[in-house]
C-alpha cells in the first residue's frame, strides 16, 4: 500500500474513533500502536508507544505545563484578580464603552499571568460580565469582549499552546513566547479600537458611568491602582530571571506558580476549598494533556517513519505546481474550518504533526508560523459549534445570556482576529522583531 | 464485578489523592534548583529528579483523572446521545483503549528488562525471575548524564501506572455493563 494511503487511513480511522466519543488520547494512541504493529510488527512495532513515554520524560520544557495550569487555577479559584477589575472599573469607567475597554486590559494582564484561556474566562464571566450588564452595556458586545479577550491567554506569554507547539515543531519556547508579545498586544489594541468605534457610533451599547460612581477620592483611586501591581510583579518575578538567563524556563515557571500561590495565601484567599479545587483540577488537566501528548508522540513517530510529509509536500509543490504562499493560505483556511468542528486539543495534536513539517519544508520560519498557528487556535476556541470558550461561557455566564447571544456575540471579534492573522502573515516582522532583537539573531 | 469496581476505584482514588500533591514536590525541586544555581553550586540531580516526579505525577495520577472524567472526548455526536447509547459505545471503545495500554505495558516491560541488562525476547519471564530472586541481573542501565541515575526504578513506576490505568479502564467497562443492565430492567 502506498504511504499516502496509509496516512489517509490512519487519519480517517482516528476521526471516526473520535466521533464515537472515545477519549481523545485513546483514539490517537490506539491508531498509532495498531499502525506501528501492522507496519513493522515485532521489529520495533511494539516499542513505539512506550518510547514516546521516554521521549516525553526527557522533554524538559514540558515541566512548565503543570506549573502554569496550577497558576491559572490559583488565580481563577482564589479570585485574587477581583481588585484588578475594580481598578479598570474606576479608571476607565468615564469613557463610552470604557468598561469594555477596561475588560480587554484586564484580560491582557491575566494572560500575562497564565497560559490558558480558562482563568481569563472564569474571571471575565463571573466578575466582569455581571457588572457590565448592570451598567447597561449591550450583552452581545460584552459577551464577545470576554471571549475574545480571554483567548489572548494562549498568545501572550506564558502560553501553554506555544509550549506544545514548540515540542512538535522542535523550536525554542523562549523565542516563541517573545514572538507572541507584539501580536498579542496588537490584537488587544484592535479589539479596543473596535469597541471605541462601535460605542462612538452607537453610544447606548456602552454608556459611560455616571459621575457619583466615578467620583472616588483620589487616594482611593490610587489605592486601587496598586492592584495592577500584582500581575506585573508575578510576570516580572517569572520573566526577568528567565530573560536574563539566571534561571531556565522551567525554573521560572515554578517561581511563578509559587508567587501566585503565596499571593493568594497572603491575601487570605487560599481557603481549603480553593486549595482542593486548584490542586485537583491541576492533576486532572495535566493528566489530560500529558496522556494526549504521549499518544500523539507515538502517532507522530509512525507518521515520520512513513515519510508521508515529503509525499504530501511534493504533491502540492511539484505535481500541482502551487506557490508556497497559496499552500500556506489554504492550510490556514482549512485549519480554521477544522477548528470550527474539532476539539482544540485534538486539533493541536492531529493537525500540527502534519502541517508543521510541511511549513518547514516550504521554507517558512517556524517561529512565525507558531504565532499564526496560535491565532488560528484562538479563532477555533471561539467559533461554533465547537469552541472551548463557547462551552465555558455557556457554563459560567449569567442566565439572561442565551446561546444565541453567545453565538452572535463573537462574529465581529472573529473578523478582527482574522484581520490580525492577515496582518501577521503579511508583516512577519510583527512576530519576529522582538525575538530577533532579544536573541540578537 | 461490583467488588472489582469498588476495589480498583478505591486504590486508584487513594493513589491519585496522594499524587495530586506531587505538584508541590515538583515545584520544590525546581525552586531548589534555581536557588542553588543562583547562590551555591548548581545541583546535578534536580533536572532528572523533576522529570521522574513528573512521570510519576501524570502516569500514577492518570487513573484518578479517568475517575474525575478529565479526559476530553469529542462531543459532536456523543454529547446528545442517551445514557444507554453512551454506555454501549463506551463499552466498545474502551476496549481500544485497553489494547493501547496493553501495548504500552509490553513496551515498558521489555524496556525495563533491558535496563536490568536483559535483551533477549522473553522479558516477562525475566522480570518474574528477578522478582523471585533467581534471575541474573546484567549490566544495569544508567542515564547518560552527570548524575547517572539508574533507569529501572522509573520504568517500574511506569509499568505500575499503566497497569493501574488498565485496571481502571476495566472498571469503567464494568460500570458500563452495570449501567446497561439497569437500563434493561
Amino acid at each position: 500500500m502506498p504511504y499516502e494511503m496509509i496516512a489517509t487511513l490512519m487519519f480517517s480511522t482516528m476521526m471516526l474513533m473520535l466521533l464515537t466519543g472515545q477519549r481523545v488520547f485513546g483514539a490517537i494512541g490506539f491508531v498509532a500502536v495498531v499502525a506501528a504493529l501492522l507496519l513493522w510488527g515485532d521489529k520495533g512495532g511494539f516499542d513505539i508507544g512506550f518510547s514516546a513515554a521516554m521521549k516525553l520524560m526527557k522533554w524538559y520544557p514540558l515541566l512548565t505545563l503543570p506549573m502554569f495550569i496550577f497558576m491559572g487555577y490559583v488565580l481563577s479559584e482564589s479570585k485574587i484578580a477581583d481588585d484588578l477589575y475594580k481598578m479598570f472599573h474606576v479608571w476607565m469607567g468615564g469613557l463610552r464603552g470604557g468598561l469594555a475597554i477596561g475588560t480587554i486590559g484586564l484580560m491582557v494582564l491575566i494572560s500575562a499571568m497564565n497560559g490558558l484561556s480558562v482563568a481569563g474566562m472564569a474571571i471575565g464571566a463571573t466578575i466582569a460580565l455581571p457588572e457590565l450588564l448592570k451598567r447597561g452595556y449591550d450583552k452581545r458586545m460584552v459577551t464577545g469582549v470576554i471571549q475574545a479577550g480571554s483567548s489572548l491567554g494562549i498568545l501572550v506569554p506564558p502560553s501553554v499552546v506555544l509550549v506544545l507547539y514548540a515540542m512538535i515543531a522542535r523550536q525554542p519556547v523562549g523565542q516563541l513566547w517573545l514572538a507572541g508579545i507584539v501580536p498579542g498586544l496588537m490584537m488587544a489594541a484592535l479589539f479596543i479600537l473596535y469597541i471605541i468605534l462601535r460605542c462612538w457610533k452607537n453610544p447606548e451599547l456602552g454608556p459611560a458611568l455616571n459621575a457619583e460612581e466615578r467620583d472616588l477620592p483620589i487616594a482611593e483611586k490610587l489605592r486601587l491602582l496598586r492592584a495592577g501591581l500584582l500581575p506585573l510583579v508575578i510576570f516580572a518575578v517569572m520573566m526577568v530571571p528567565f530573560v536574563n538567563g539566571w534561571t531556565s524556563l522551567v525554573e521560572s515557571s515554578a517561581i511563578g506558580a509559587m508567587t501566585a500561590f503565596m499571593a493568594a495565601v497572603v491575601k487570605g484567599r487560599m481557603t481549603r476549598e480553593v486549595f482542593e479545587n486548584s490542586v485537583r483540577n491541576t492533576l486532572g488537566i495535566t493528566c489530560m494533556f500529558m496522556w494526549i501528548i504521549l499518544a500523539a508522540l507515538a502517532f507522530g513517530a509512525v507518521f515520520d517513519g512513513l515519510g508521508a510529509v515529503k509525499a504530501i509536500e511534493s504533491l502540492f509543490t511539484e505535481r500541482l505546481g502551487l506557490n508556497p504562499w497559496v499552500i500556506l493560505i489554504m492550510m490556514q483556511l482549512s485549519f480554521i474550518v477544522m477548528g470550527t468542528f474539532l476539539d482544540d486539543t485534538a486539533m493541536l495534536v492531529i493537525v500540527a504533526p502534519l502541517y508543521v513539517p510541511l511549513v518547514g519544508a516550504l521554507g517558512f520560519d517556524l517561529i512565525w508560523y507558531g504565532i499564526l498557528y496560535t491565532i488560528t487556535c484562538q479563532i477555533a476556541y471561539m467559533t461554533p459549534p465547537f469552541g472551548y470558550n463557547l462551552f465555558l461561557m455557556r457554563a459560567m455566564a449569567p442566565p439572561e445570556i442565551s446561546i444565541q447571544d453567545i453565538y452572535r456575540s463573537i462574529g465581529p471579534f472573529v473578523l478582527v482576529m482574522v484581520g490580525a492573522l492577515i496582518l501577521v502573515m503579511v508583516f512577519p516582522q510583527l512576530a519576529l522583531w522582538l525575538p530577533n532583537y532579544v536573541y540578537g539573531k | 464485578m461490583r467488588g472489582f469496581i469498588r476495589g480498583v476505584d478505591a486504590v486508584n482514588y487513594r493513589l491519585g489523592r496522594v499524587m495530586m500533591y506531587g505538584i508541590f514536590v515538583l515545584m520544590g525541586i525546581l525552586l531548589w534548583s534555581s536557588i542553588s544555581k543562583t547562590f551555591f553550586l548548581p545541583t546535578l540531580w534536580t533536572l532528572e529528579m523533576a522529570q521522574f516526579v513528573m512521570v510519576g505525577y501524570y502516569i500514577l495520577g492518570g487513573p484518578y483523572s479517568l475517575q474525575l472524567g478529565s479526559n476530553v472526548r469529542m462531543d459532536l455526536l456523543y454529547g446528545d446521545w442517551s445514557k444507554r447509547r453512551k454506555a454501549w459505545f463506551d463499552a466498545v471503545t474502551v476496549l481500544f483503549l485497553i489494547f493501547y495500554l496493553a501495548v504500552l505495558i509490553y513496551g515498558a516491560v521489555s524496556s525495563t528488562a533491558y535496563s536490568l541488562g536483559y535483551w533477549k525476547d522473553a522479558p516477562f519471564s525475566f522480570l518474574a525471575s528477578v522478582m523471585i530472586g533467581t534471575g541474573e541481573i546484567g549490566t544495569v542501565e544508567r542515564s547518560p548524564s552527570a548524575w547517572r541515575p539508574y533507569m529501572w526504578p522509573i520504568k517500574v513506576v511506569m509499568i505500575a501506572g499503566f497497569l493501574l490505568m488498565l485496571l481502571q479502564c476495566v472498571s469503567e467497562l464494568f460500570k458500563d455493563f452495570l449501567r446497561l443492565q439497569e437500563a434493561e430492567t
